[in-house]
């Protein structure tokens, strides 16, 4: 009887991490039209798109799933095969990316500044596939002629950010709550902020706060420090609160619903992903992957893939939504005519593209 | 009890907050400074208090538990799985709902307890072992059902996930929260509370009651129990079942709580912090919790100094490095390890199965 308890235990406990681990494979039909499948891709005239994700979930309701979705355009639109492998081990990424290219993938996504490296050694080691290495910023000497990073200005995004947020701040106390800086987009974002903020008034306090404490694969996965974060800045007099990083920012938007505070969301229009916070959202900084991504898969297919070197997607903030109306117009216009003045090129954050050491 | 240590613990974390008062302190007045430094500590130490005394139970009484990490995790989700399937399918009011979420919570860590005592204490299995394979099944089922229950397009909830029904109300503690400049410290959720509670209650049974003297008991010296009538398997199986239990309150916290969201892998490890401080703490509930509340404030003076990272001055420059700062938690730790403050002494039997 004990031995058989036993084994059950340990019998439920494989099944239980078997069927919870790993690339689920009953999910491939239903991502592909009936009748293309993974075998018909290494055929050159069908067209296949895989896509690896950060450690994380394809369904994040943030930058996995937003470059998901340029895929699934490119399915919709292109007639393209599309799957995807979610990473759960940052040691897998390499591993991932050949399953695809092995498979006879003809455009391999890979998401995220994580994954950088693991792109590059892939592209040289299959040199006739494609690949889209978002947030991975090619640098001049060290391009791969088959990769392309899909970046974006994360500075300028941040900068509007930070210019609504001192337009509207009462205090004169603005903060950001942002993943670890290690990350050059996250800098860029929590720096862009800094400097668009005393573009209005040179005097506000700024205040950012990175995640640095933990490892790469927390960083951005504690809403529990986010709004810990957040509560400890509106304490002290802090009224416009910028959440970047993850679910480690949507904490912090969290925090702000909690206290009543205008919160400012990031990459995607967090209206949507975070409606806790729907009360208390002033815009977001975006980041729209999903249009760049496709932009390049189209690319691809139509023979002007602009590989070695690096595609800029565009930014932008969100809607006001239900801040349309308590805005004034004259910041409305400010901000427009700082966002028509970034994009242009006649108003330069002055932020660098990485870090300085 | 342990005043020396004790009260160096109480040392550090009056150093570490006078530290950010004395940077900040142009910036913004004092009382805010340690009113908020005080609040951060306390929220960040609430599941780790429960983590330590949860590890106490199971410690004091003989089994070790690395598994917490893992209960907690666990009861994250169930607990916040029951608050919204009450709330959104059952149409319970929302209060209610997340009332039931944390007893839902509760109770899975209670189940993983069992299991954690079927495993070590039945089968005698490796402790820690037994307390992995529940960190691993922890990771799995979550994410797995995570995925099931929320996003897929057949699941319960279509495909979307619902609106949360919110958190835990703060409510306001008589007399203590309408203390002028620092009543606002007092003005806490119900599952900070209880830790504290808890804290007292569990001091209170460990050292003056006859079920903490078998449990001490069958910790120290299991055989010597066992001679004088004391059923060790039984009072194993009890404490790290109430071990679990406690875990579960600890995991309601995340999603209950704190954030009304869940996210793999939430609880980030805070389950091994709450291990350190047990140990910190000497497996003394008092000693624990004390620990807990230094690492509630290394974390507070984390964020804080890089709040005033412009005020920091330039002779302390290395502490603008938030890698540093990050450091102080474990650095301690590995000061306290070393025995400067006395040495910690587990209880004798600890992670030993006791064989008849």
């Amino acid at each position: 009887m004990r031995k058989f308890l036993l084994a059950s235990i340990s019998l439920l406990t494989v099944v239980t991490l078997l069927a919870a681990c790993g690339p689920k494979p009953t999910e491939a039909p239903t991502e592909a039209p009936a009748e293309l499948s993974v075998e018909d891709c290494p055929k050159p005239e069908v067209f296949c798109v895989g896509l690896v994700t950060d450690v994380g979930k394809i369904d994040d309701k943030s930058f996995n799933q937003s470059t998901w979705e340029g895929v699934k355009k490119a399915e919709a639109e292109l007639g393209a095969l599309v799957q995807y492998i979610e990473t759960t081990d940052s040691k897998d990424y390499a591993k991932n990316i050949a399953q695809f290219a092995d498979a006879g993938f003809d455009v391999i996504v890979t998401v995220g500044f994580a994954l950088g490296e693991a792109t590059q050694e892939a592209g040289r080691q299959y040199p006739d596939v494609k690949f889209i290495g978002v947030d991975q910023f090619q640098a001049p000497g060290s391009e791969v002629p088959n990769v392309v990073g899909l970046i974006f200005p994360e500075d300028q995004s941040g900068f509007l950010a930070g210019a609504l947020a001192a337009l509207m701040s009462e205090s004169g106390k603005v903060g950001a709550v942002l993943g670890t800086d290690a990350v050059p987009p996250v800098w860029r974002f929590g720096e862009g902020y800094r400097a668009g903020a005393h573009y209005i008034n040179p005097d506000i306090e700024v205040t950012t706060v990175y995640h640095n404490d933990v490892g790469f694969d927390k960083t951005f996965t504690d809403p529990e420090w986010g709004k810990t974060t957040a509560l400890s800045m509106i304490d002290k007099g802090v009224d416009v609160i910028f959440g970047a990083g993850g679910k480690t920012g949507n904490g912090a938007l969290l925090g702000c619903a909690e206290r009543g505070v205008m919160a400012i969301g990031v990459d995607d229009d967090q209206y949507y992903t975070v409606p806790e916070a729907q009360k208390v959202l002033l815009t977001s900084a975006m980041k729209l992957l999903t249009p760049g991504t496709f932009e390049l898969i189209k690319m691809a297919k139509e023979g002007n893939f602009p590989g070695g070197g690096n595609y800029v997607g565009a930014v932008g903030l969100a809607p006001y939504h239900e801040f349309e109306d308590k805005i004034p117009a004259e910041v409305k216009a400010k901000i427009e005519e700082i966002d028509q003045a970034l994009k242009d090129g006649t108003l330069e954050t002055g932020v660098p593209p990485a870090k300085p050491e | 009890m342990d005043w020396r240590r004790f009260g160096f613990i109480a040392l550090i974390i009056l150093v570490l907050i006078g530290v950010v008062v004395m940077v900040g302190a142009t910036q913004v007045s004092p009382t805010v400074i340690v009113v908020s430094m005080l609040a951060t500590t306390i929220s960040v130490a609430t599941p780790l208090t429960l983590g330590a005394l949860s590890g106490i139970y199971c410690e004091r009484a003989g089994v070790v538990n690395i598994g917490i990490e893992g209960m907690m995790l666990a009861s994250a989700f169930f607990g916040w799985f029951g608050a919204i399937y009450l709330n959104t399918i059952l149409k319970v009011a929302p209060m209610p709902s997340l009332l039931l979420g944390v007893v839902a919570a509760i109770l899975t860590g209670g189940l993983l307890g069992l299991l954690h005592a079927v495993l070590s204490v039945t089968y005698k299995v490796d402790q820690i072992i037994g307390g992995t394979v529940i960190n691993i099944l922890a990771i799995g089922i979550t994410g797995f059902l995570n995925r099931q229950l929320f996003f897929e397009k057949g699941s319960i909830f279509g495909g979307e996930v619902p609106h949360a029904p919110g958190v835990l109300p703060r409510f306001h503690i008589p007399l203590l929260a309408d203390l002028p400049l620092v009543g606002r410290v007092f003005e806490q959720q119900p599952i900070a509370v209880s830790a504290v509670v808890l804290v007292l209650v569990t001091h209170f049974v460990l050292f003056y009651t006859r079920w903490g003297l078998r449990t001490r008991a069958v910790g120290e010296h299991p055989r010597a129990a066992d001679t004088v009538g004391i059923n060790v398997a039984r009072m194993r199986y009890a404490n790290v079942i109430i071990g679990g239990l406690i875990a579960g309150l600890a995991g309601a916290y995340f999603t209950l709580e704190s954030v009304p969201s869940f996210e793999p892998l939430m609880t980030n490890g805070r389950g091994f912090i709450s291990l350190a401080a047990m140990i910190f703490g000497n497996w003394s509930p008092f000693g624990a919790w004390a620990s807990a509340l230094v690492f509630g404030a290394a974390q507070a003076l984390q964020i804080n100094l890089q709040f005033f990272r412009e005020q920091i001055p330039p002779q302390w420059a290395f502490l603008q490095q938030a890698y540093i700062v990050g450091l102080v938690p474990y650095l301690l730790t590995m000061v306290i390890l070393t025995g400067i403050i006395g040495k910690t002494t587990p209880p004798a039997a600890d992670g030993q199965p006791y064989e008849k």
